[in-house]
């Protein structure tokens, strides 16, 4: 069958989803089409192209990208298919080039993507092939703007501008790159490409969910917490000590963090606190960055403190962390998670030393962290495949959110970041405004 | 003649220190595994190649003995619903060979290659790649200083790895 507007309009209502969003490759397709290809999507950071010819490749659902800087210093974001027969014009998870060359008859671009030359020229005279038809050079994305370096596409020409799009959920890429006394980031120290069974939304729907650490993750809390018990008074501080434990916070305390919401399904939980604000900070970063921005400002920098903030579908950040992860859909009941590590420009290297620890610690696909929660979305995948309900339940605290005009906020550890989410949904699955509950 | 056979009896012991750890991995029995390891032991496995540094750059895997302690008893709890699956392994080790010796220290870097089959929820996954031990010789006997596992791809798309390699 194929899903009539209506038909897609009963699988979500402000409490509940129906368990077709997860499970049926049709609404993946449709998910494919019109939110992934609606969007505002996370195409890479600037600082992964420095100069001109660097690119970086990636996927968007099945379509392959590639970012590149031009001669001009000019960001561009493509499509990665040779305007002749289609092969991908660069394969590499980046590299640096002159100009694309197609690797199959030679077909070649510039920086741009305008097509420059075809060889043998001779055989297309007369056959109505034109070389300017800009049908055959590489495709550009309808737009694409970067936000503090953070370059993000979409195949919707009448999209909203991207600050618009991003809206007060930009605060935390702005604290983000506020952390460095140069107010810059740029990637660094690698990433992790970590498969889930399971269809994209799940992992995000976790990113605010605080109800389930304290069950998902209370067995590395324990451990932690039982080995740390043996260990002498005088042993040497770890940072581990203090970045497991937080992650069996009481209900309470991840109530009292909070959840706010935002138009086009962006979210956060914290803000004047989460399970990051207790980290010590090292004093040589807290000397840099009063040097760079006084004491007053330093401190409001540092004490917005959220955990994980949600750019709906595609990038969840962790300002307080400098890490972030990028959601890969790859079909109803697959996706890849991505880990990418930030340096703060001018500060320590103790400070991407302990982006790097964490990401290792949670996110790795050997921690003791990722692979738990893994274990319930497959479950969940699985478990959804019973007909004994046709619905995914989603009540916590509904009808209470606080609708502050630009942001709807409420207790952390209510749904609300579902809803916000599923207004996304609806809003890109059938043109609804972006608020939902 | 006798260098010769001391050096093969030598290379002997190693393998037979090497099968044994990864015995207990095959198991797995970490209790038995941390054992094998100094105090100030460690075990990483790299993201990408030739990576030169834990500290800068992401791994896999890199724990000292804290957190091989905090692993052990994570593998076991009840409420680790990863861990609810049984895991087994089937670790094959060849390509031994002495990198490096220092007779007055005793210590030794080996270098192997390895392939590990491991079944874990009703999936039998392939894991291939080469290490490197660093060993000490203690009363007579070996321990582990440092070992590194490099996945022969490492830097590839990979799933949950639930237990040391």
């Amino acid at each position: 069958m194929s899903y009539t507007n209506s038909e897609i309009d009963k699988l979500v209502t402000p409490t509940k989803i129906h368990r077709a969003v997860y499970t049926d490759p049709e609404i993946f397709d449709l998910e494919m089409k019109r939110i992934w290809g609606g969007a505002w999507i996370f195409i890479g950071h600037e600082s992964q192209i420095p100069s001109a010819g660097d690119y970086t490749t990636l996927n968007i659902g099945k379509t392959p990208i590639v970012m590149v800087r031009d001669k001009q210093q000019q960001i561009h974001v493509l499509h990665n298919r040779c305007g002749h027969k289609g092969a991908k014009l660069v394969d590499k998870p980046c590299g640096k080039i002159g100009g694309f060359r197609c690797c199959y008859h030679g077909w070649t671009y510039r920086l741009d993507g305008k097509l420059l030359g075809v060889p043998h020229m001779a055989g297309y005279e007369g056959t109505g092939f034109d070389k300017e038809d800009p049908r055959y050079s590489m495709q550009k994305f309808a737009r694409y703007e970067s936000y503090r370096g953070f370059v993000f596409a979409t195949l919707d020409p009448s999209a909203p501008d991207l600050k618009v799009w991003l809206g007060g959920a930009g605060d935390v890429l702005d604290n983000l790159c506020d952390r460095s006394p140069e107010g810059e980031v740029e990637v660094a120290g690698g990433v992790l490409r970590f498969e889930h069974d399971c269809n994209w939304k799940m992992f995000i729907e976790n990113l605010n969910d605080t109800m389930h650490p304290m069950i998902v993750h209370r067995s590395v809390v324990d451990a932690a917490n039982e080995f740390i018990k043996t260990l002498p008074e005088d042993s040497p501080h770890r940072i581990e000590a203090e970045i497991i434990p937080p992650f069996g916070a009481s209900y309470e305390n991840f109530e009292a963090t909070g959840i706010t919401g935002f138009p086009y399904g962006h979210h956060y939980d914290g803000g004047k606190s989460s399970i990051h604000s207790d980290y010590s900070v090292d004093p040589d970063y807290a000397a840099v960055m009063i040097e760079a921005y006084g004491e007053e400002r330093t401190r409001e920098i540092l004490t917005f403190n959220t955990h994980n903030t949600l750019y709906y579908p595609s990038l969840t950040i962790k300002s307080a962390i400098q890490n972030i992860r990028i959601v890969r859909p790859i079909a109803v009941d697959k996706c890849v998670i991505e880990t990418w590590s930030f340096r703060l420009k001018g500060a320590p290297d103790s400070m991407l030393q302990r982006t790097i620890l964490y990401s290792r610690l949670i996110n790795s696909n050997g921690s003791m962290v990722g692979p738990d929660d893994h274990t319930a979305y497959f479950r969940m995948q699985q478990g959804l495949l019973s007909q004994a309900s046709d619905w995914v339940e989603m009540h916590r605290n509904y009808g209470s959110d606080n609708d502050l005009g630009d942001r709807r906020t409420n207790s952390g550890t209510s749904d609300l970041d579902m809803r916000s989410q599923y207004g996304a949904w609806r809003h890109y699955m059938l043109g609804e405004v972006a608020h939902y509950g | 003649m006798d260098d010769k056979f001391d050096g093969v009896a030598r290379l002997c012991d190693i393998e037979e220190f090497l099968y044994e750890e990864a015995s207990y991995l095959d198991r797995p029995d970490l209790d038995r595994w941390i054992e094998q390891y100094t105090e100030d032991g460690t075990y990483w496995m790299p993201a990408i190649e030739d990576q030169a540094d834990a500290l800068n750059h992401i791994s896999l895997f890199y724990d000292d003995r804290v957190m091989m302690e905090i692993r052990r008893r994570n593998f076991v709890h009840p409420r680790a619903a990863s861990k609810d699956y049984k895991v087994r392994c089937s670790h094959i080790i060849s390509n031994v060979r002495i990198a490096e010796e220092c007779n007055d220290t005793g210590s030794l870097t080996v270098t192997s290659n390895f392939q590990c089959v491991m079944y874990y929820h009703d999936k039998q996954s392939l894991y291939a790649g080469r290490y490197t031990h660093e060993l000490v010789t203690i009363d007579g006997g070996f321990k582990i200083k440092h070992k590194r596992v490099d996945l022969i791809n490492c830097d590839g798309v990979l799933g949950s790895i639930i237990i040391y390699i």
